[in-house]
């Protein structure tokens, strides 16, 4: 009983970042909660397979991952929506420190194929490290560096950013800090 | 201004460095946590904790009967 009060409370503790994920995969909301819902009846109906001790989090991504993709095949593939639902579903809220507008990384973001966009995601939002990644996508190291890679520099070309940014948060921390000027 | 410019310091990724593609220091890293965040920050909706219950309540009353 209290095993599995526990593991009740891990997957409650995952759904934000099962969301997050699904959402990020099928670009519209309804669909992303009917993912997480089959996710969980999944990992339900499995969790005498799942070790305690392991990575829960990694454990319920994959069956997320792999539940999208059986979907996708039951389905067919469908016409991409490059800046349809997703897009237009998600509040805007504009960032006054940045010079990149959100709305315009979400289209950029949904018009990557899905293996990159699921690396950069994993790798870059949902705080996963490569070997993870790659167990979760079932592919090598390797493969995940360069689907990041590749979403990297094709997110930086239709935005039009490049890499690093001398005016990132430290910089202008430390410009404030160093900074004697008094108000 | 300044408490959240303090803040997005602070909010950096583990292992954040110079040499972190995606780190805080590039613009396509703060993006894509700026993105993934303001997912997460969404209510998780009624119908999971519902079913979590349904499904932790169907184990235990199926756990008492399989003791026999």
């Amino acid at each position: 009983m209290g095993d599995i009060a526990a593991f009740r409370e891990g997957l409650l503790e995952a759904i934000p970042s099962l969301r997050a994920f699904a959402v990020s995969l099928v670009k519209s909301s309804d669909r992303a909660d009917d993912l997480v819902q089959e996710t969980l009846v999944k990992a339900w109906d499995k969790q005498k397979s799942f070790q305690p001790g392991t990575n829960l989090k990694a454990w319920l991504f994959t069956i997320l991952r792999n539940e999208f993709y059986s979907q996708m095949r039951k389905r067919g593939r469908e016409v991409q929506d490059s800046d349809g639902v997703m897009t237009a579903r998600l509040a805007i809220h504009p960032n006054q420190d940045s010079s990149l507008d959100l709305d315009d990384f979400k289209r950029a973001l949904a018009t990557l194929p899905e293996d990159q966009r699921e690396a950069i995601v994993l790798i870059g939002a949902s705080g996963f490290s490569y070997e993870e990644a790659a167990e979760i996508c079932d592919c090598a190291v390797g493969t995940i560096k360069s689907r990041v890679s590749r979403a990297r520099s094709r997110l930086q070309e239709i935005l039009g950013v490049s890499g690093e940014t001398e005016y990132g948060p430290d910089g202008i921390s430390a410009q404030v800090t160093n900074s004697s000027a008094v108000a | 201004m300044a408490n959240e410019k303090t803040a997005a310091r602070k909010a950096g990724p583990k292992g954040n460095g110079k040499n972190d593609p995606l780190g805080t220091n590039t613009e396509i890293g703060r993006k894509l946590r700026q993105y993934y965040d303001e997912l997460m920050a969404d209510d998780v909706p009624d119908r999971f904790t519902e079913l979590l219950k349904q499904l932790e309540q169907k184990e235990s009353d199926r756990s008492g009967t399989e003791r026999n």
